[in-house]
């Protein structure tokens, strides 16, 4: 049985070998891998092609829809905050962006609400702060129950916010963002790049030598907080210094 | 350098395969007669024009494939106010990726036109073998399945209002190598073929 086997693969074998149709379909197949390859290696060695996700250093997911702004839902578009051209060594006011993921019927975003309204005043040039505008974005997210957009408007002015509030209801956008639970905080850089993000806490992406970096705990209680990665982070290379 | 002086080398390898399989192939294809004495015939003519295709088909679909890493580096390199703008749709992740793989379609433009290139290829240097009618069949079958995929690309230049020229020489790249396959197959029924077995029989 074993050598009829062997006796039969060694056949095929030679006949492949000695064919001619076989040989001509080998000789093509290496030009042409040959081919895709060395188009493979030239797009390798000369672009450097960033993820599209939420981890640091990843690209983050756009997304647009509607968003409250105090006046009405008006249409939002995620790239419109982004600065492309954006470098660390950049002098120009590009600002950064914090997003919050949030579900009003969350505790956690409810006792959450002072603090980060605290925050999108003080991270602005002018409240004497000296690193760049940080733009806030709240997420609104139904995971504990449904909100309609009088629920969200509701909640957005009884905590006197006065950064936007995208309705995520219809667009799905956590799934991009991989939003497990709320509250989740990200720290984007204005060309774009998840610098920090909440659910990983003490990683963050350092712009400069384009590598993960660990930031501190300032306050010692085993998290780091939104508030602390934006003066981490964003002090690090100074950010907009004109 | 400008892209469209880029997209130019491209298009300018499709326009010659595609000059070869014209009538005035025999003249201009003079210069190859030499290294690849088969282009003298009527049918190595059609199979070196088709490898020129194939080629310029896959250096584009590269060219694409390059783009799209680009913009995630969060460049711009095919952008501009008029409807001719490849950023627009290339960088944009709502269709930028093949549905269920995930992969660019550059990436799939690449191996599909090194699949046809392969094809032509075996055809090219086993013309009077028995498999050469099932592997135009199958240049032909691979170039049809390309026209949904070609469909629902243009549908997204619709819907965004945009052209990409790149992708769009692809596509024409894909529609070329379908007809030249269809024309191959047609010559291979007939004596044109192989007119030097032709003659052996008279």
């Amino acid at each position: 049985m074993g050598k009829d086997w062997l006796e039969l693969t060694s056949e095929i074998m030679n006949n492949l070998y000695r064919s001619e149709e076989a040989s001509a379909r080998g000789d093509a197949a290496l030009i042409v891998i040959s081919l895709f390859f060395a188009g493979l290696l030239v797009v390798a060695f000369t672009s450097n092609p960033i993820a599209t996700g939420t981890k640091p250093g990843e690209r983050a997911p756009l997304f647009s829809g509607k968003a409250y702004n105090g006046d009405g839902w008006e249409t939002f578009v995620f790239d419109d905050l982004l600065t492309p051209e954006w470098t660390p060594n950049s002098t120009d006011d590009a600002p950064w962006i914090a997003v919050e993921f949030m579900d009003r019927l969350c505790g956690h975003c409810v006792s959450a609400a002072s603090e980060v309204g605290d925050w999108s005043e003080t991270y602005v040039k002018t409240s004497n702060w000296p690193g760049p505008d940080v733009l806030f974005v709240a997420v609104h997210v139904e995971f504990q129950g449904s909100s309609s957009r009088a629920d969200i408007e509701d909640f957005r002015d009884s905590n006197g916010h006065t950064f936007p509030y995208f309705d995520d209801d219809g667009v799905g956008s956590f799934k991009d963002w991989d939003i497990g639970a709320t509250p989740t905080y990200f720290l984007v850089q204005p060309n774009g790049i998840v610098a920090w993000n909440s659910g990983i806490q003490n990683l963050a992406w350092d712009a400069v030598s384009e590598e993960s970096i660990t930031i501190g705990d300032p306050n010692g209680d085993q998290r780091v907080k939104l508030n602390e990665a934006i003066e981490q982070i964003t002090l690090s290379y100074g950010g907009a210094t004109e | 350098m400008n892209e469209y002086v880029i997209l130019s080398f491209h298009a300018v390898i499709i326009l010659y395969g595609v000059l070869l399989m014209t009538p005035i192939g025999e003249a201009i294809g003079s210069i190859l007669v030499n290294k690849w004495p088969s282009t003298s015939t009527k049918r190595g003519r059609m199979l070196a024009g088709l490898m020129f295709v194939c080629t310029g088909g896959f250096t584009v679909s590269a060219h694409t494939l390059w783009m799209h890493n680009k913009l995630s580096e969060g460049g711009s390199v095919c952008s501009g106010s008029s409807i001719l703008n490849c950023d627009g749709l290339i960088g944009n992740p709502d269709y930028n990726t093949v549905p269920f793989i995930g992969q660019p379609w550059g990436l799939l433009g690449m191996v599909a036109f090194c699949v046809l290139l392969w094809i032509v290829v075996v055809i090219a240097k086993e013309p009077l073998a028995f498999s050469t009618p099932t592997f135009l069949k199958a240049g032909l079958g691979a170039t049809i399945a390309g026209l949904p995929v070609i469909g629902l690309l243009v549908s997204y230049e619709i819907k965004e209002g945009l052209i990409c020229p790149f992708c769009t020489t692809a596509h024409i790249a894909n529609i070329i190598a379908m007809v030249a396959f269809f024309v191959l197959f047609k010559m291979y029924e007939s004596d044109e073929w192989a007119p030097e077995l032709k003659k052996t029989r008279k």
